[in-house]
């Protein structure tokens, strides 16, 4: 029965990576790319629990009167703790700069952040973009937008 | 202990900082050219017959790192420092006051001229294997604060120049790291002592990659597209003394690297396919289109500057078509052809900096009739191409006859006629440089030129004595040529005071000077008292078909020179090179596009994953293998 | 002995305290904490450095290793150690308005983080502050507050957070098959890391630090981060912040994997690095972007250095990652004004002559003109690969040296444009004095490399000795030898 469960956990905890790292590269939305980290950073975190999990063990807890009994190798979990917090925090920071992005570009599109991003740095340096100014408008740097655009990018 | 090789280098050095405190007024030119006079004597008071060591010495990264110079060192050297020298005092007087105006700067130009005579120095004395390539990476880049001087078109002609020579100098830098993984050592000698005992493939690698490494400055086939205009574009002292001398440091790592440390019997064991082609025999084929493709490619230029740069580049193919073949005669003729070529370049490269000094322009299509206007700059022009095509009584001819007569005794037929092939460009297209500059129509608006300044037409003149005492009497260039030779360890030449004795053909130019100025005493004799029906008339004094020209007619051509000749031989300029080099940089440029386009993927995280899959799958597959 | 704890210490206090200082007309001490506490930092690991006799460990909190997390104290990590201090003393981004103290608090937050890497001597604990110095970064690469430099962090903080993800996995799987993280503890049990899983594991370590060291193929954050932020932080990220992820991979790779396998995976990917670097680079029409791609190359020659086994490896790695700590920073900080279009920097020289010079000073150094210390580390470099002499290291000789033809290409168009006459009057802006004092000291560093390159190389021997010796480093830790506290 444990090794069923076992089993499961491993599935999960590398089929959440897989999900996590598929789900980054397959989306293109800034909010939904910080979503897939998340689940990514899930999946190693249980992968890690799982390296010194022993199933006939108790939680590693110190308690009175309890000293002699067989526990769970703390120091995954304790690593797993720290990782979690640090999770967090990188993700709070993913989340506030994709506010800042989307004020100053009215959109949480990759491709298109991606591409201001590149226009604003080759005007800031005096550097033409390669691409065709007389082109179709679609291709041409499209000008900057206000803060107040509402319906900015097209995954808004 | 300081000697005197320390001695010549600290006053190389010292001097440095003396040229861009001193260049501004003509007094401190002036003494500028007393240091380079200083310099050549210490020089010459170094024994070239026992290599001088220099008490500099350094232990560097495990490597004994020292300097010492032989007759070989010795030789180049004095070239290099009497090329610099006459190249500053042709720059002290006028033509530095007008060209400074003009906003050259010449505290940088002298500077820049003693930078590359310590560097070359300091090349030509080294050690070992470290201290030359010190050497030969600070001659690479000192070439470089000459050429960018001009700037327009020297610019770019310096940009391309530079990439060569890094080409080139870590082409040299591999050679060094593998002769040290093949040898364990950078010491000359320990390369010298291992080299019969390497293997095959290990000699191969090491004298092909310097020889590649040392030809790229040679600018030998197909690396010499970049010299002409690098050198051409430099300003006139600049232009003079890299035209003389600069390009001969690769013909002397050459010679120090594959001809002394390597040795003629470990070069003669690296042969291709069943022993049909050797390495030496590649680089004799190499040597003589050198020879061929840029006279020709000269043949074509319009720019005077461009004609002289493009036929420094075909010399250096006969030199090193001397020092490869390396018997007796040829070797001395090659280094022999360095002196003299770097006197008769230095002449010409000289007299068309006079005409642009007083035209402004080297364009041939521009010029024409000077003669008059400026005699001396004329007879120093003529001197200077008698000796670069090789003709008597000049020192070219000397140097030259000695490399054909190698080639003879030694049983290669092919090689001498395609070396007359080159000599025969030679002597057409330096009869379009004479020609178009100096001879037929007068243009209107050069009316009023007059002879060059004093201080540039004595410094040619001297040149020209030079030029004319060691083509009559060559045996006081090759006692020094003979111990170098001796040096990296060939034979040296039989040398008289008139020219070489030999078994198989002896030559002795006091003679021939002798029966050729009878001639021409005979001819002039002829021709005053028995012709001399002659009347001077202004040179815009001119009719056809009984017609009065005018001034502003062109009635002379000098467009499109040698028309008939060119038409037959126009579609053997294909531009091959030129082509692929075009191609190369293009196909960087697509590398380039190519790189730049993985770094900016619309996906920031996309090559993570792309990494780790192929790590994994590597991994599998050294799993399973 | 412990203090030099403290070097990792107080600069993380001063990250947090610096913050305070913007509110309560504490300006001065603003002004003063944040390099008062780098040089304090400095002087430890200085003092450290002076009296070192033997490499020791610390157990922190007082639990024996492998148990505890150790930092474990040798030349090795006090060089790069000290480098950190230093280097963001020198680095140090002045100014006293919110954004500069944020900017600030960063840095030391970044400082301490990388001290404490270089001496961290647990693989957790090596994560751990990876982890707080990549979100430092991240803040710094953000810190310009411009449009740009929010996308380009946020990109920065994708890869980098991904690669985190990476390493955790190479971590759970080291500990899976020898169930500790201790670094000396993993080294006598290295051997069960010699098969294709444990070679996993150091690739997913090198895929998650790599985003950091630019290792190729996880740096394509490089050439947009650096053009988006200030160059005082692109130097520290391009300088500093690299050098330290390298050790980490460094340490890894000398105590943990020491196979072959291993090295040649560091070698390949270093070439790479290499070549797409200075190949991306030939076209960059910016200076920025020019020298954010030539820094990948220039860290692909790094990791090919500590690539070699031995002791040459680890001299040559040290010299190459030093001397690419002062010219890129150097380069960066002269970048500041001159970042543009190439072609506008037509005349710079003529407005500061003492920049263009210093600029070219440092473009021959890197370039290894002889004398100049470049020339060494290159030597170094390739007289390995030419010794180890296989053919990936044969192929990586060639492209080493094919990387720095194209790059003298580049470098020279930025010189020549550096002495060509400005065009239409237009002169490029001269340089901050802050900048230009700082170059210059980091030109007087380079000149006085190049004139001691021999005691240096000497030093370099003996710091290599005792970190290529995995017994010492073992016994050290584990033998209960010299363990303080």
């Amino acid at each position: 029965m444990n090794w069923a469960i076992g089993l499961v956990m491993f599935v999960g905890a590398v089929g959440l990576s897989v999900i996590g790292i598929a789900g980054m590269l397959m989306s293109n939305h800034l909010f939904r790319m910080v979503l897939a980290l998340a689940v990514a950073e899930a999946g190693a975190n249980l992968l890690l629990i799982l390296a010194g999990y022993r199933w006939d063990a108790a939680a590693p807890i110190l308690l009175p009167g309890h000293s002699t009994q067989a526990m769970v190798d703390p120091v995954p979990q304790a690593m797993v703790l720290t990782a979690i917090v640090i999770g967090v925090g990188v993700q709070a920071l993913a989340l506030s700069l994709v506010i800042r992005v989307r004020q100053h570009y009215a959109t949480l599109d990759m491709r298109v952040a991606r591409q201001r991003m590149q226009d604003a740095l080759d005007q800031a340096a005096g550097v033409v973009p390669p691409r065709s100014q007389e082109g179709p408008a679609g291709e041409r740097p499209l000008p900057a937008p206000t803060r107040t655009i509402e319906a900015g990018g097209p995954h808004d | 202990m300081i000697g005197a090789l320390d001695m010549l280098l600290l006053a190389a050095l010292a001097a440095i900082p003396l040229s861009a405190l001193f260049a501004t007024t003509r007094s401190g030119r002036w003494l500028l050219v007393a240091a380079y006079a200083v310099q050549f004597g210490l020089l010459i008071m170094l024994q070239p017959a026992t290599a001088a060591h220099s008490a500099l010495s350094f232990q560097l990264l495990g490597n004994a790192v020292g300097w010492q110079m032989d007759a070989l060192g010795w030789y180049f050297a004095v070239i290099t420092i009497g090329s610099a020298g006459f190249a500053a005092a042709y720059a002290a007087g006028e033509w530095s006051e007008v060209n400074g105006r003009l906003g050259l700067s010449l505290r940088w130009l002298y500077a820049g001229l003693q930078i590359n005579v310590l560097a070359m120095l300091l090349l030509l004395a080294s050690g070992d294997f470290v201290s030359l390539f010190i050497g030969w990476e600070l001659t690479s880049w000192a070439g470089l604060i000459l050429m960018l001087l001009a700037g327009g078109d020297a610019i770019r002609a310096s940009l391309r120049y530079i990439v060569y020579a890094i080409a080139g100098g870590m082409t040299v830098f591999a050679g060094l790291v593998i002769t040290q993984a093949a040898v364990g050592s950078l010491q000359f000698d320990a390369l010298h002592a291992a080299a019969p005992s390497l293997g095959t493939g290990r000699l191969w690698a090491i004298a092909l990659l310097f020889i590649l490494g040392f030809s790229v400055k040679m600018a030998s086939m197909p690396f010499h597209l970049w010299q002409a205009p690098a050198y051409a574009y430099s300003p006139a002292p600049g232009s003079s003394f890299l035209g003389s001398i600069s390009a001969r440091m690769g013909l002397f790592g050459i010679a120090l690297v594959a001809i002394k440390l390597i040795g003629l019997a470990q070069l003669d064991r690296l042969s291709l396919v069943t022993d049909l082609v050797d390495l030496r025999g590649l680089l004799t084929w190499v040597a003589v289109f050198t020879a061929i493709l840029p006279t020709f490619v000269a043949m074509r230029q319009n720019d005077a500057r461009l004609l002289l740069g493009w036929h420094g580049v075909g010399q250096g193919g006969y030199m090193l078509l001397g020092v490869i073949i390396a018997d007796r005669l040829g070797s001395a003729g090659g280094l022999l052809h360095v002196f003299n070529h770097a006197t008769y370049q230095a002449i010409l490269l000289m007299a068309v900096f006079a005409v642009i000094h007083r035209t402004g322009t080297a364009d041939l299509n521009r010029l024409g009739g000077l003669v008059t206007r400026m005699p001396l700059t004329f007879l120093a022009m003529l001197i200077g191409i008698i000796g670069l095509a090789g003709l008597p009584p000049m020192n070219g001819f000397v140097s030259k006859w000695m490399i054909y007569r190698a080639l003879i005794v030694d049983g290669h037929p092919l090689l001498f006629v395609a070396t007359v092939i080159s000599t025969l460009g030679t002597v057409l297209s330096v009869y379009k440089l004479l020609h178009n500059t100096f001879l037929g129509q007068l243009r209107l608006e050069h009316e009023q030129i007059h002879e060059a300044p004093w201080s540039m037409t004595v410094p040619m003149l001297l040149l020209c004595v030079v030029v004319f005492v060691t083509g009559a009497a060559p045996g006081l260039v090759l006692q020094y040529v003979a111990a170098a030779q001796q040096a990296i360890g060939l034979e040296p030449v039989r040398y008289i005071l008139g020219g070489i004795e030999s078994p198989t053909g002896s030559l002795d130019m006091l003679w021939i000077t002798a029966i050729l100025f009878a001639g021409f005493g005979i001819g002039a004799v002829l021709f005053y008292l028995i012709g001399g029906r002659s009347r001077r008339v202004h040179q815009l004094d001119n009719y056809a078909g009984g017609h009065f020209l005018t001034a502003d007619v062109r009635y002379q051509y000098s467009d499109n020179f040698y028309a008939g000749l060119m038409h037959r031989i126009r579609p053997w300029y294909r531009g091959s090179f030129e082509w692929t080099e075009s191609a190369l940089v293009s196909a960087l440029g697509a590398a380039s596009t190519l790189a730049r386009g993985f770094f900016e993927q619309a996906n920031p995280a996309q090559w993570v994953l792309v990494g780790t899959t192929v790590i994994m799958t590597w991994v599998m597959w050294y799993a399973l293998g | 002995m412990t203090d030099v704890t403290l070097a990792v210490v107080l600069p993380l206090l001063g990250a947090f305290l610096l913050p305070l200082t913007a509110h309560r007309g504490l300006h001065w001490l603003g002004m003063l904490l944040g390099p008062a506490l780098l040089a304090l930092a400095a002087l430890l690991l200085f003092a450290t450095w002076t009296a070192f006799e033997s490499p020791y460990a610390i157990a922190l909190g007082g639990f024996a290793p492998p148990l505890g997390i150790t930092f474990y104290v040798d030349l090795l990590g006090l060089l790069f150690a000290l480098a950190v201090p230093l280097t963001s003393l020198l680095l140090w981004p002045g100014g006293s308005d919110e954004a500069a103290i944020r900017q600030q608090s960063l840095t030391l937050l970044l400082a301490a983080a990388l001290t404490g890497m270089a001496l961290s001597g647990d693989l957790f604990n090596l994560y751990v502050f990876y982890e707080l110095a990549a979100v430092a970064s991240y803040g710094l690469a953000a810190s310009s507050a411009t449009g740009p430099a929010f996308v380009a962090a946020f990109r920065f903080l994708l890869i980098s957070a991904l690669g985190s993800v990476v390493t955790l996995l190479g971590i759970a799987l080291i500990y899976f098959k020898t169930g500790t993280l201790n670094l000396a503890h993993l080294a006598t049990l290295s051997e069960r890391l010699a098969d294709p899983q444990g070679l996993a594991a150091f690739a997913m370590l090198l895929i998650g630090f790599g985003v950091k060291a630019e290792l190729f193929p996880v740096n394509a954050w490089v050439p947009e981060v650096y053009a988006a932020t200030g160059k005082r932080v692109a130097a520290l990220l391009a300088g500093l912040a690299s050098k330290l992820a390298v050790l980490a991979v460094v340490r890894i790779l000398l105590l943990v994997f020491p196979h072959d396998e291993a090295r040649q995976l560091l070698l390949l990917l270093g070439t790479l690095g290499v070549l797409s670097g200075e190949l991306a680079a030939w076209q960059a029409r910016d200076v920025t972007r020019m020298l954010a791609w030539s820094s990948i190359g220039q860290l692909g020659v790094v990791l090919v250095a500590f690539s070699l086994p031995g002791k040459a490896g680890l001299i040559a790695g040290v010299t190459v990652a030093m001397h690419h700590l002062v010219v890129k920073s150097a380069l960066f900080l002269l970048a500041d004004r001159w970042g543009g279009a190439v072609d506008r920097l037509k005349g710079a020289a003529t407005a500061s002559p003492l920049g263009a010079a210093l600029f070219v000073l440092f473009a021959l150094s890197l370039l290894g003109l002889p004398p100049l210390p470049g020339f060494w580390s290159k030597y170094l470099v390739l007289s390995g690969l030419a010794e180890a002499g296989s053919g990936m290291q044969h192929l990586a000789l060639g492209v080493i040296l094919l990387g720095t033809v194209i790059e003298g290409g580049y470098l020279l168009r930025i010189i020549t444009r550096l002495y060509a006459a400005p065009e239409r009057d237009i002169v490029p802006p001269a340089h901050r004095f802050p900048n230009l004092f700082a170059s210059g000291l980091l030109a007087l560093l380079l000149v006085a490399g190049a004139i001691l390159i021999d005691p240096l190389w000497q030093g370099l021997n003996t710091l290599a000795a005792s970190a290529t010796d995995t017994q010492v480093y073992v016994q050290t830790v584990l033998g209960g030898k010299g363990i303080t506290r």
